[in-house]
């Protein structure tokens, strides 16, 4: 008995050192992480400081310290939320108008041939349109105030959100249909219980590609006008030449447009909870 | 005479010829002159090779294809679209993803506007018939294989059609699940007996499951072959020397490749 149970100690034990090994440390994940972002932050901080690169990049810490100071300060009547903010404003308004517009734009499309056949051929000369090439047309026609920048982030996620709302629905497995009518539905049942939700992962697809690509639009918009945004501050570092405005602002969009991402990934839970979710990039 | 004859048979195809035309004017002649009876409350295995035209043809009497030659009739009538009193279950599922294991099985009762308490309770009942109970709430991506063809057995029995559509329904689960389904799938049969059209291309689950056997030849334009009767005892074992000397019949007159 006694041997036993020493027995069963000793195998214990020797697990639980296992589990503190040099080997399974290296082999877990979280540690990675930590090590990689640490040496990443460590090496920017060399090069900068050694200025192998020229004296155009700033440390971690000016940088760190620079958000910090803008978050207290104003620059152009606003501190640094402020001009997050407004960015953020532009691209809620002009996603949101275009999703509202292009999703069922392209529903009715996939569902119906005639309205495929009335909207198909403009659409296709826009579509190949890079957004970035209405910025001058629309300083013209809005000037450089909010609308033109609103205007911009139309045109950019116009685009993705048709096309995937349509191909949602252009790729659903015809024998789902066949489903429903040898239930007993009818047309209007194929579209409400299959067109629909099966379409909806698609549409969500879009609205991800569109949000990017709406982040991408409003810098554009801000750098070439603004008094106000993400993107002018940008240009205020590069005006003034402060590396660590730069790169602090450039730090900002990332996580701001991060937060965005989630926002919708977030809508997308709530409103497809069948949805197998894959967790990565 | 032909008139009566269509009486005690639940479904009857007479000459059934099925061309396909494809974009342009290439043409597929899947289907030539099928003749099938189907008794009422009948096992009735339509077995043959992939490609001879099987799908085509229950598609036919689900109403989902129009003949181009020949006619089907359901209870001497000329089925002429799909309708709830066929239901149909398919070898890919077709499961609703959106919808839970209880919100697929409730969709036809749903879509006959029954109201929502009797819904909830034949779905409840079929899913209980099927020995899915416990898993109402799950989606179909969380369900295995075999579950995912319990659920869409009992979607179809819900709707409670006269006749049961089954187009080769175990073809993607394993061996072992399969014939595990089968038995399942004789249980239930017994349990609320159906006319039922099983499709398949495996020999062992044609005599597992068949009051009848009809066969189909392979190579296109798909023929019908002789029909066989199985008339031993259930359940069955493939082991059974009644099974084995059935089984060495039907290979012996088919090109099925076994
Ligand atoms: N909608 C269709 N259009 C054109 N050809 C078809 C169509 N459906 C089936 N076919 C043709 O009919 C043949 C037989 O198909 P199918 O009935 O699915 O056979 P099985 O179910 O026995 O494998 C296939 O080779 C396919 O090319
Ligand atoms: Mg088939």
């Amino acid at each position: 008995m006694d041997t036993q149970s020493v027995a069963n100690e000793v195998i214990k034990s020797t697990r639980e050192k296992q589990a503190f090994s040099i080997i399974a440390l290296i082999r877990n994940e979280y540690f990675l992480y930590l090590v990689s972002s640490a040496a990443f932050v460590l090496l920017w901080h060399w090069v900068a400081k050694e200025q192998i690169l020229g004296k155009s990049l700033a440390t971690p810490y000016d940088v760190v310290k620079e958000l910090g100071r803008l978050m207290t300060i104003k620059l152009a009547g606003k501190n640094l939320f402020g001009h997050a903010w407004a960015s953020t404003q532009r691209i809620l308004i002009g996603f949101s108008l275009a999703a509202v517009v292009a999703i069922p734009l392209g529903l009715f499309m996939a569902l119906n041939r005639t309205v495929n056949a009335i909207v198909k051929p403009v659409f296709d000369l826009f579509k190949p349109m890079p957004p970035i090439a209405w910025i001058s047309i629309a300083i013209l026609w809005f000037g450089i105030g909010e609308p033109s920048k609103v205007f911009i982030i139309v045109i950019g996620t116009f685009v993705p959100c048709l096309l995937n709302s349509y191909n949602g629905i252009r790729l659903i497995e015809p024998e789902l249909y066949d489903v429903i009518r040898s239930l007993g539905g009818n047309r209007r049942h194929e579209i409400l219980q299959v067109s629909f939700p099966a379409a909806f992962p698609a549409i969500f697809a879009g609205l991800q590609i569109s949000l990017s690509i709406a982040w991408t639009c409003v810098l554009a918009a801000e750098l070439v006008s603004a008094r106000s945004g993400l993107g002018w501050i940008i240009v205020q570092g590069m005006k003034l030449t402060k590396p660590e405005l730069v790169i602090g602002g450039m730090l900002i969009i990332a996580l701001v447009a991060w937060l965005t991402t989630l926002l919708v990934s977030g809508l997308e839970r709530v409103l497809c909870p069948w949805k197998r979710h894959i967790e990565g990039l | 005479m032909e008139k009566q004859k269509n009486v005690h048979n639940k479904i009857v195809c007479t000459d059934i010829g099925k061309t396909f035309i494809q974009k342009g004017t290439q043409q597929v002649h899947v289907l030539e002159k099928i003749s099938l009876e189907v008794h009422d409350n009948e096992f009735l295995v339509i077995l043959g090779p992939g490609q001879c035209g099987k799908s085509t043809l229950l598609r036919i009497i689900a109403g989902l294809e129009t003949p181009t030659e020949g006619q089907a009739f359901l209870d001497g009538k000329l089925i002429t679209g799909p309708g709830p009193d066929r239901g149909l279950v398919f070898q890919s599922y077709m499961l609703f993803a959106w919808r839970t294991v209880m919100g697929n099985v409730e969709m036809g009762p749903k879509l006959n506007g029954l109201p929502k308490k009797e819904c909830r309770e034949i779905a409840k009942h079929y899913i209980d018939l099927v020995g899915l109970q416990g898993f109402e709430k799950h989606y179909p991506h969380q369900l295995s294989g075999g579950m995912k063809q319990r659920v869409g057995i009992a979607r179809a029995y819900a709707n409670k059609p006269q006749v049961m559509l089954l187009d080769e329904p175990f073809g993607q689960l394993d061996a072992q699940t399969r014939l595990f389904m089968e038995k399942e799938t004789e249980r239930i049969w017994q349990t609320e007996k159906r006319t039922v059209v099983f499709v398949t291309n495996n020999i062992d689950e044609a005599l597992i499951l068949g009051d009848r056997i009809a066969t189909m030849t392979g190579k296109l334009p798909g023929k019908m072959g002789p029909v066989y009767k199985v008339d031993f005892e259930r359940p069955r074992e493939p082991t059974d020397m009644e099974f084995l000397k059935l089984r060495h019949q039907i290979t012996e007159a088919s090109e099925l490749v076994l």
